[in-house]
């Protein structure tokens, strides 16, 4: 009986112990369920929906045939490629470089840090101010003797390819410090150890870097880049800021501006639902064709066995 | 690489950290470039901030100069970007000179004062008289203007910012330490996850959001928005959190309970202490989201706007009042920065640990 019972006891111990990290991880699974996964699935549900409650795909038709549909497009395609590898290409040759211990370094990192605590707002306003004809911006070219008096550059009105560059830049600098943050600290966890074995075998320094530094450092690439795509193809903010709605669309952008520039179209809801479907699609298949081209898949299972 | 050669190398080593901290100081102007310039901007007066050039820095003292005008008395200032003396007023009245001064030129004066100045006109041709400026004229206004709104809106805030902290990192943290102690089904799609939740437009979130909130009661209240908020930073929280516990050796607790110590025990004496700072980081973190925040405040909030939503309205509606904005974006990043100059030692803890 008692070896029964102290069995019986070990099994509930056991499977009390193998219960742990799911009953841990349960609040979050609920939480999802409730604020995450029901909201989405309702938003998904509406971009299915026609005005009088049935199914319909006319949302997407709707979408489709919106004039800045294209453009809208476009534009983020444009902005998504630039701007995520003039970053990162920027981010990954400062953290390079600064991947050293150095006097103030720790007074760098906070001011790398600045621009990516800024608020949306505060980053708006600062850019505002900057960038209209009488702006800082171009004080500041005129008292450095770059620009002849009385001249002004014009940054925010022009053609497109103008626009999109003024953007990007913006859009850098505010970007490419948090992205540096994050490769600094996947560069400062490799060990020293292994690049110092590259430098015996008598590699130099470009042969540490592409054969042992950057393959140590993929994941946190991978991570860095991935978050950075998926917060590029949802700009809109700084556009609303700077050129205001409709002059510059991109993908979300629309959606906030059926939501709530465009009240009175009836067609309003249609627009964003379906807008708003064909983002997190797109969002989503980037992000899935990035974690498979960049391997992020497979390592997980060479992990796992 | 420790090299010990002689003197040539020195050279060439301080020659080389030479241009390396020219290059850092290089990197860094860029950075805060822009940054200082609406600082700057938030501290001029409304007179300064519509000159162009802009003046690079803010003024302390106003220069006036006091004439007899054609109408009345004809008030100048000394203007530095042009080097002189501009007319801007000829008035009689008192109160208008006044109200100039103090609106215009943020440079606050009495009626007293401003009369005993044009007494002297009796017997002098010109008056030249010098006051100080209030500086924080801008900020004053911001708060005073945006109203009685923007200070309940910053309660407001900072309340958002408590509650997603808790919420956040109470259920962040458990699966945090779950993902880092145990191997679990399952555990990849909770690494995911802080993927998952930014696929879909936290604006498109927004909206269905507003009937589950309404529904519950929860609607332009703080604890609203704060569960809003919650779902980015659960993901973040969950991976931060296992990336500090990852750096805390098992070995520890498990020594603890050698010792005799339960589970539980052993983690809220040892695991806990050694995780505290930071697991305050990763709060900062869900505070600098949360304050942040803009959109979802926007379409979450009716009556109980908070403090980013004043500060979006008053940046995008004050096309006529830069230096407002400027202050008014300050009063934002404030906050942000000092919470960022606590947490930039544990960044590399942050984001060390997990990676996809």
């Amino acid at each position: 009986m008692t070896a029964i019972a102290r069995r019986n006891g070990k099994t509930w111990k056991k499977i009390a112990k193998g219960a742990t990290p799911f009953l841990l991880v349960l609040p979050v699974v609920l939480y999802y369920a409730a604020f995450w996964l029901r909201p989405v699935l309702s938003s998904i549900i509406a971009s299915f929906t026609g005005d009088a409650g049935q199914f319909t795909l006319d949302n997407f038709a709707l979408v489709f045939h919106e004039e800045d549909f294209v453009a809208a497009v476009k534009n983020t395609a444009i902005i998504v490629v630039f701007s995520v590898t003039l970053e990162f290409l920027a981010a990954l040759f400062l953290a390079l470089l600064i991947n050293r211990k150095f006097k103030g370094s720790g007074l760098f990192l906070f001011m790398a840090m600045i621009p990516m605590a800024l608020p949306a707002a505060a980053a708006g306003a600062m850019w505002i101010t900057g960038l209209t004809a009488h702006g800082w911006l171009n004080s500041l070219l005129g008292y450095l003797g770059i620009l002849a008096e009385g001249k002004k550059i014009y940054w925010l009105v022009g053609s497109n390819a103008k626009l999109l560059a003024t953007l990007i830049i913006i859009d850098a600098w505010q970007v490419i410090p948090s992205v540096m943050i994050i490769l600094l600290a996947g560069l400062q966890n490799i060990q020293e150890e292994m690049r110092e074995a590259g430098y015996v075998f008598g590699g130099n320094y470009l042969h540490v870097l592409r054969k042992i530094t950057l393959p140590l450092l993929k994941p946190t690439i991978t991570t860095a880049v991935i978050l950075r795509m998926i917060s590029a193809i949802q700009i809109w903010l700084i556009v609303v800021f700077l050129f205001g709605y409709s002059r510059l669309p991109v993908l979300l952008e629309r959606v906030v501006f059926y939501t709530k520039e465009a009240r009175g179209l009836y067609i309003a809801d249609q627009m964003a639902a379906g807008y708003t479907l064909v983002v997190a699609a797109i969002v989503s298949l980037a992000a899935l064709v990035y974690l498979q081209v960049s391997g992020a898949f497979k390592r997980e299972k060479e992990q796992l066995t | 690489m420790t090299r010990t050669k002689k003197k040539p190398v020195s050279v060439a080593k301080a020659a080389r950290t030479t241009i390396f901290y020219i290059f850092v100081v290089g990197v860094v102007v860029a950075l805060l470039l822009p940054f200082y310039f609406i600082v700057s901007l938030s501290f001029l007066s409304t007179r300064e901030a519509y000159e162009y050039p802009l003046p690079m820095v803010p003024a302390i003292n106003t220069h006036f100069k006091l004439e007899r005008g054609k109408r009345g008395n004809l008030l100048s200032v000394y203007d530095r970007v042009e080097g002189g003396y501009e007319t801007v007023l000829d008035t009689k009245e008192l109160q208008k000179m006044s109200d100039y001064m103090k609106y215009q030129l943020a440079t606050p004066m009495t009626l007293e004062d401003i009369e005993q100045q044009i007494a002297k006109l009796e017997t002098q041709d010109v008056v030249y008289f010098t006051r100080r400026r209030n500086l924080l004229s801008n900020y004053q206004s911001f708060f005073g203007v945006a109203g009685s709104e923007a200070v309940p809106a910053l309660i407001r805030s900072l309340q958002i910012c408590a509650l997603t902290i808790i919420i956040s990192l109470s259920i962040g943290g458990m699966a945090g330490y779950a993902f880092a102690r145990y191997a679990f089904k399952g555990k990849d799609l909770l690494k995911f996850s802080v993927l998952f939740v930014r696929m879909f437009p936290g604006v498109a979130i927004a909206i269905p959001m507003l009937k589950i909130l309404v529904g519950l009661n929860f609607y332009d209240k703080p604890i609203g928005l704060s569960l809003v908020y919650s779902i980015g930073n659960i993901a973040l929280t969950i991976w931060i959190t296992a990336s500090i516990f990852m750096g805390i050796p098992e070995s520890l607790e498990e020594a603890a309970q050698v010792f005799g110590a339960s589970k539980a025990r052993a983690f809220l004496r040892v695991t806990l202490p050694l995780a505290l700072p930071g697991l305050a980081a990763a709060a900062m973190y869900s505070f600098l989201g949360a304050w942040n925040e803009t959109v979802s405040a926007i379409i979450l909030t009716q009556f109980n706007p908070t403090f980013s939503v004043i500060v979006f309205k008053t940046v995008l509606g004050a096309v006529g009042q830069v230096n407002l904005a400027a202050a008014g974006g300050m009063a934002m990043a404030l906050p942000a920065i000092i919470f960022t100059f606590f947490i930039r030692r544990y960044i590399r803890q942050m984001w060390g640990g997990v990676t996809i």
